[in-house]
């Protein structure tokens, strides 16, 4: 009963941090950062992967290696090298949420990297030389042939990735941005006595997001097997 | 030069973070390949309630972030577990073993060990399981048609091929749990990538701590997908590539 309580008076800080007094945080900057690195990691796997699949010799060698080396290396490694880079690179100070978010949709990227380049290898030839033979260039052929019926494949594989991803925002614990895990290591030590409580309901949270984009997903991907 | 480089101090911090983070991955993956396989089993059994049990597990420990799950375990642990019991986790305790004595580890590493462990489990327990599903119902049958019980099928006839199968996704999941060790420094406990933290604070060699570290990762997951290699091989069947 305490422990429900402890959960009442921190709900709002839980749920949106300082906001509207102070910056967003808790809850509300994990979806934030989830979409806004989901949105990223779609667009930049899609094209690294159409790259993958059409690029030869050196360049294909070079992007495969890259991939290989962002799938190799743990998520926390890439938060590191982007929190300590890019305000060397960029020479300005940048906030915290911006190399998470760059790692993350990286990462990501690289993964669906792969399963956009199998999902067009999955394509029948054929559907390149229809596509031809009405008079198509490779990159319309690619655009209103390939690509529809290849992305309708990927759905799972995006989803995956994305629970993955909503997961991993997590990690921004470790470079202090304020989202939800390190709002309840805050509750958590700030309070000192109820820290089962506190992290069953964070854990919740990300359960809801996960599972409420799973359901999503699988209605959508049952509307687009239905024959119209 | 030698501000490029980092000290033999450094370095040395640098091969213990190593050391602890391929220990607790190797003893992740063994735990949790064991419990894997029981909580397949457990997924597919005849047994309702059993099965509704097994799922729910995987739904809970797959759907909601390692992070959360450690913190869980190592400041819930004190609540959850009497006085006594933390006490005795945290009191060094020595086996007689002849001729090595093994150190007591700390409680971050007990709770790093035990939230990877269950973590891991949920995704290993789904890989094998889909390696199970992947044998014909048919060989079953064949097994047990030739006077075999319903255990020496499995452990003869169906457990070696959903193996095969399982094979390639399971070695993924060790790649995972040695990047997903990299989690316990949330918790504390002085892996690669907290030693990596370490160093670039007392040094300022932000690319050398980071490179380093990074090498070691990739170095251990180079290792891992030649071990797979090397066990694809051998499992290989005769004329099949």
């Amino acid at each position: 009963m305490d422990a429900l309580i402890v959960i009442w008076h921190n709900l709002d800080y839980l749920l949106w941090g300082a906001f509207p007094d102070g910056p967003l945080g808790g809850a509300a900057l994990t979806l934030l950062l989830s979409i806004g690195s989901a949105v990223a990691s779609a667009v930049l796997g899609a094209l690294l992967g159409i790259a993958l699949t059409f690029s030869r010799g050196v360049v294909g060698h070079a992007l495969t290696l890259v991939l290989a080396f962002l799938r190799a290396i743990p998520v926390l490694m890439l938060i590191f090298w982007t929190y300590f880079l890019l305000p060397i690179v960029f020479g300005l100070d940048v906030p915290g949420l911006l190399p998470v978010m760059c790692a993350l949709s990286l990462i990501s990227a690289a993964y669906l990297a792969h399963a956009v380049h199998a999902g067009i290898l999955a394509i029948p030839a054929g559907q390149w030389d229809a596509g031809y033979s009405v008079g198509f260039t490779r990159g319309q052929v690619l655009r209103y042939v390939v690509l529809p019926q290849a992305l309708r494949m990927m759905v799972p594989s995006f989803v995956n990735q994305w629970i993955t991803l909503i997961k991993d925002t997590s990690l921004a614990y470790i470079v202090g941005v304020s989202e939800l895990s390190t709002i309840a290591s805050q509750v958590s030590n700030r309070v000192m006595i109820h820290p089962v409580p506190i992290f069953l309901f964070a854990g919740a949270i990300y359960f809801v997001i996960c599972a409420a984009l799973d359901w999503a997903a699988g209605r959508a991907a049952r509307g687009f097997t239905q024959p119209a | 030069m030698t501000t490029l480089l980092l000290s033999p101090k450094y370095l040395h911090w640098m091969a213990n973070g190593l050391a602890m983070t391929a220990w607790v991955a190797f003893i992740v993956i063994i735990a949790a390949t064991i419990s894997g396989f029981l909580l397949a089993l457990a997924r597919n059994s005849t047994h309702r309630g059993l099965r509704t049990l097994a799922t729910a597990y995987v739904q809970i420990f797959r759907n909601t972030p390692l992070l959360i799950q450690l913190f869980f375990w190592y400041f819930g642990a004190p609540n959850l577990l009497p006085e006594s019991a933390m006490t005795w986790l945290n009191t060094p305790h020595q086996w007689p073993l002849p001729g090595i004595t093994l150190a007591w580890p700390s409680f971050e590493f007990l709770a790093a060990v035990f939230g990877l462990t269950l973590y891991a489990t949920a995704f290993i327990a789904e890989d094998i399981r889909s390696g199970l599903r992947g044998v014909p119902g048919a060989q079953m049958e064949a097994g047990l048609s030739t006077g075999l019980t319903h255990w020496q099928t499995l452990r003869y006839i169906v457990l070696p091929q959903a193996l095969r199968i399982t094979q390639p996704p399971l070695f993924g999941q060790y790649m995972n749990i040695v990047k997903n060790s990299s989690l316990t420094m949330g918790i504390g406990l002085a892996e690669l990538s907290y030693t990596s933290r370490q160093v670039e604070a007392a040094s300022f060699l932000t690319f050398q701590a980071f490179g380093v570290a990074t090498l070691g990762y990739i170095g251990i997951i180079a290792l891992i997908e030649a071990l797979s290699q090397f066990a694809r091989r051998r499992a290989a069947l005769p004329g099949r590539a």
